[in-house]
């Protein structure tokens, strides 16, 4: 073990203990005659292989479902690209000063493209890209509704006691690329955000774990809000993007558990019983989670919008496209472009995939390069809060280990996807 | 004063410092849900304590990064109550984690908490005679729906510490070994 303990002489051994326990219980508690329930047979069902995969994948199914329909069926498609389309964006566009061309217009409302070398007005939010139009439609238009619905469900899974079983039944699998079924748990948070999901590889036994898991998820796992947009973007190539990553997350961590040094124990974990969730601490998860995603994400999105909109003003853009752009084409099969989903993923995931969908409005891109794009943006670095809290939870060396391998990743994986579309002819 | 929270993952203890204090961290049936401490206020007898939620550890032994926040906390704040939250229906996996906490010289206060599962599981408990053996207040509690916490606060000033010696004679037999009785240093 890596950790120098402090060294507490205790008056009574380990065994002492345990017998003094044994004294203490035989007088105090009796054991009655124990009925199986229903609830210890539902819970019998969910973990059993035979009848526990179809469980969870009927779960995961339903999950799924729920955040696409409340998400991006109900509020985003029903409700806010409306709003914001057919309302906000005319609005501004009619009453705010400057107009197409004015440098400050271009930054808060709309930068508007060439068509035929003639600069013409953005007809949707994606496209727009300024501070008040992209800046608010990512994240009240679409991001919001996803987390909120992603951590309805979540909370729901989390209180009823779902998420250690499924725990269980994954934990052969993950124990090939070694971790622990218990891993299911950081994975399942980082879905929701990366940030919390780091935090709670806390859990995991050994810096090789932990290390292999921070590594895994910074890398492979996009976080509600990127996962929202994406819906919203090209739902089509949805089940593709999450085969591809988890491709990814399942191969690369084989790899990187036969060579990063370390053990992997078994640990044993607890089962909890199910319970039935309090309406009261559901509600109450759901309104710290939205309120702090709205606190961190938020600014960041404003101040992305504001940075990339300078920058394509400012030629600096253009000027890092032309640096970049030979090895994007060559080496990722993405046109030059892409370089501002990019630069705007250093912030924040879901804002990218916007700057992403504004690219996809104009028409540079084909089917196939969009997915690589979308594939590059989640895996090429994690997000500036998780960066951070990356720094903190790995020591140096891990620090740069996981840097390496993302580097490597991004490079082996991005041309590999390019590779594949080669073959198949879609590139 | 200051009061620490202890016990094993998923036992509840989350559940109490929202109640105790008011404040809001996350619950969720599942171990490792505090992976780090958090504290809060809490008022006793016209006083303001502090009360520390301290991650879910099964031993003073810790085996993972959240189980050495947990030994940091008890061995940082010296002069702390200790709460130490018991799931009811497996007192005996409890009793270790409380019986380390008592040896090392913390007052502490033994929560039976999820008495409601105990009960539906046909287990039962004799708090009376467990807190005459022990010599500290034992208090079931149900810490979803908030019963016993009432007797849990008044009983917090009664926490004294205990030598274990006391403890092994009140349960019936003499020590076994004995030989390596030490001073705890803490």
């Amino acid at each position: 073990m890596q950790v120098k303990k402090e060294v507490v002489k205790l008056p009574l051994s380990v065994d002492e203990r345990w017998d003094l326990i044994e004294k203490i219980t035989k007088q105090t508690v009796e054991f009655g005659a124990y009925k199986h329930t229903l609830k210890d047979a539902i819970a019998e069902l969910t973990v059993k292989p035979l009848t526990g995969i179809p469980v969870a994948i009927a779960v995961l199914y339903g999950f799924w479902s729920f955040f696409c329909d409340f998400a991006g069926t109900l509020f985003t498609d029903g409700f806010m690209v409306k709003i914001f389309d057919e309302h906000w964006l005319p609005w501004l566009q009619s009453v705010f000063p400057g107009g197409l061309g004015n440098p400050v217009y271009a930054l808060m409302v709309d930068a508007g493209h060439l068509e035929n070398g003639v600069l013409v007005p953005s007809d949707n939010c994606f496209e727009a890209f300024g501070v008040l139009t992209s800046g608010l439609f990512v994240p009240f238009g679409v991001v919001l509704w996803a987390v909120l619905a992603f951590y309805l469900v979540f909370a729901f899974l989390e209180d009823i006691g779902y998420l250690p079983r499924l725990a269980v039944l994954v934990d052969t699998v993950l124990h090939k690329i070694g971790l622990h079924g218990y891993a299911i748990v950081p994975t399942f948070l980082s879905l929701g955000c990366n940030v919390p999901g780091v935090t709670a590889t806390r859990v995991l036994e050994t810096r090789k774990q932990r290390f292999l898991m921070i590594t895994l998820l910074g890398i492979f796992i996009p976080c509600g809000a990127q996962i929202g947009i994406m819906q919203d973007l090209v739902p089509e190539l949805m089940g593709w993007i999450f085969l591809t990553l988890a491709i990814g997350y399942l191969g690369f961590g084989y790899i990187l558990n036969k060579i990063v040094p370390g053990e992997s124990p078994e640990i044993i974990m607890d089962v909890p019983p199910y319970r039935m969730p309090t309406l009261r601490n559901i509600a109450r998860k759901l309104w710290i989670r939205t309120s702090r995603f709205l606190l961190v994400a938020v600014p960041f999105v404003l101040l992305g919008c504001l940075i990339v909109g300078l920058m394509y003003l400012t030629g600096a853009m253009d000027w890092l496209a032309s640096v970049l752009g030979p090895l994007l084409i060559v080496w990722f099969g993405v046109p030059k472009e892409t370089v501002a989903p990019l630069i705007a993923g250093f912030l924040r995931k879901d804002l990218a995939v916007g700057v992403l969908g504004g690219l996809m409005e104009q028409g540079v891109m084909t089917h196939f390069q969009v997915f690589t794009s979308v594939v590059l943006l989640c895996i090429y670095f994690p997000c500036l809060a998780t960066f951070a809290l990356m720094l903190k939870e790995e020591n140096w060396k891990e620090f740069l280990g996981s840097l390496a391998s993302l580097v490597v990743m991004v490079f082996v994986y991005g041309g590999l996807i390019h590779l594949v579309g080669l073959m198949l002819g879609v590139a | 004063m200051k009061i620490l929270l202890m016990g094993h993952p998923n036992v509840g203890k989350s559940v109490f410092f929202n109640r105790l204090t008011g404040a809001r961290v996350f619950e969720s049936n599942y171990p490792g849900t505090t992976v780090d401490f958090m504290k809060g206020w809490m008022r006793l007898e016209g006083e303001d304590v502090e009360l520390i939620d301290v991650p879910g550890t099964f031993s003073l032994e810790p085996k993972d990064k959240a189980e050495e926040v947990a030994v940091k906390m008890l061995t940082e704040n010296k002069d702390s109550v200790v709460v130490c939250v018991l799931d009811a229906s497996k007192v005996e996996r409890g009793l270790y984690l409380a019986l380390e906490i008592i040896e090392r010289g913390y007052p502490v206060v033994v929560a039976l908490n999820m008495w409601d599962v105990a009960e539906d599981k046909n287990i039962r408990i004799d708090v009376e005679k467990l807190e005459r053996i022990l010599g500290v207040p034992v208090v079931p509690t149900t810490a979803i729906s908030g019963e016993g916490f009432k007797e849990l606060v008044s009983k917090l000033k009664e926490a004294r510490p205990v030598k274990i010696e006391e403890i092994v004679e009140r349960a019936g037999a003499g020590k076994e070994g004995g030989g390596e009785v030490a001073a705890v240093s803490g």
